[in-house]
């Protein structure tokens, strides 16, 4: 979806089962994150849950623990920082073929199957 | 289950969608992928060539309305049956992952 709100506040988001809003540890982003999670359990979407993306070490990781602890949100995942994933980026490959075994497409890879139940998913906090 | 992925441009949604699209795929479902961004690329990040990409086509304009009920709660639906939308304008890629790009289509109706 689009990076806004436009689309979760056109109604879009009707009979979607789980959104995940994705973060990265620095502020703005986070905030993002808090206005998206708080407009879709406006919005009646059953379950709202958070993926870390760009996490470089346990400052970044304090940070959204910290900001997500504060406003409630569900963090389910994080997914490093990855070097090898800008690089398959910029040529324009799939990550899990260019980039696969490495540490954020494994990261990424481990939530599909929770992600894809109908089961709540644990949070990592 | 229908899975939304939202966030602040350039947080790597992106990334993310195509790749457990794919890892989700390898588990043995069916998996159908839409891009909803106005600038989709989600096609390279699930390994669909640029030129299979380029041959999506585009959503009819008239596809969804925008529909208020007596009570006045406004949803969007589709004018056509979803099923058949897929089976004409979807895409497969690999691991079998369908791909369906909303980015053109229009609302008919206010607003």
């Amino acid at each position: 979806m689009e990076a806004g709100l436009e689309h979760l506040s056109r109604g879009t988001g009707k009979h979607v089962g789980r959104l995940i809003a994705v973060l990265e540890p620095y502020y703005r982003s986070m905030e993002t994150a808090r206005n998206v999670a708080a407009l879709a359990m406006e919005l009646g979407i059953p379950d709202v849950v958070v993926v870390a993306n760009k996490v470089r070490d346990a400052d970044d990781r304090r940070a959204i623990a910290d900001f997500c602890g504060a406003h409630g949100m569900r963090l389910v995942g994080e997914v490093p920082y990855d070097p090898r994933l800008a690089e398959v980026e910029r040529s324009g490959g799939a990550p899990i073929d260019g980039a696969a075994g490495s540490p954020s497409v494994v990261a990424i890879e481990r939530l599909a199957t929770p992600l894809a139940s109908e089961a709540a998913m644990p949070t990592l906090h | 289950m229908r899975i939304a992925i939202a966030g602040k441009g350039g947080t790597g949604k992106t990334t993310i969608a195509g790749t457990l699209a794919r890892a989700l795929a390898r588990t043995g479902r069916e998996v159908l992928a839409i891009d909803a961004d106005t600038n989709p690329n989600l096609a390279s990040v699930l390994g669909i060539s640029p030129e299979r990409a380029a041959e999506i086509a585009t959503l009819p304009r008239n596809l969804m309305q925008r529909q208020t009920d007596a009570d006045g709660t406004t949803r969007v639906v589709f004018t056509a049956d979803p099923e058949a939308l897929i089976r004409e304008f979807a895409i497969r890629g690999p691991d079998d992952v369908q791909l369906m790009v909303m980015g053109k289509v229009g609302h008919g109706g206010a607003g």
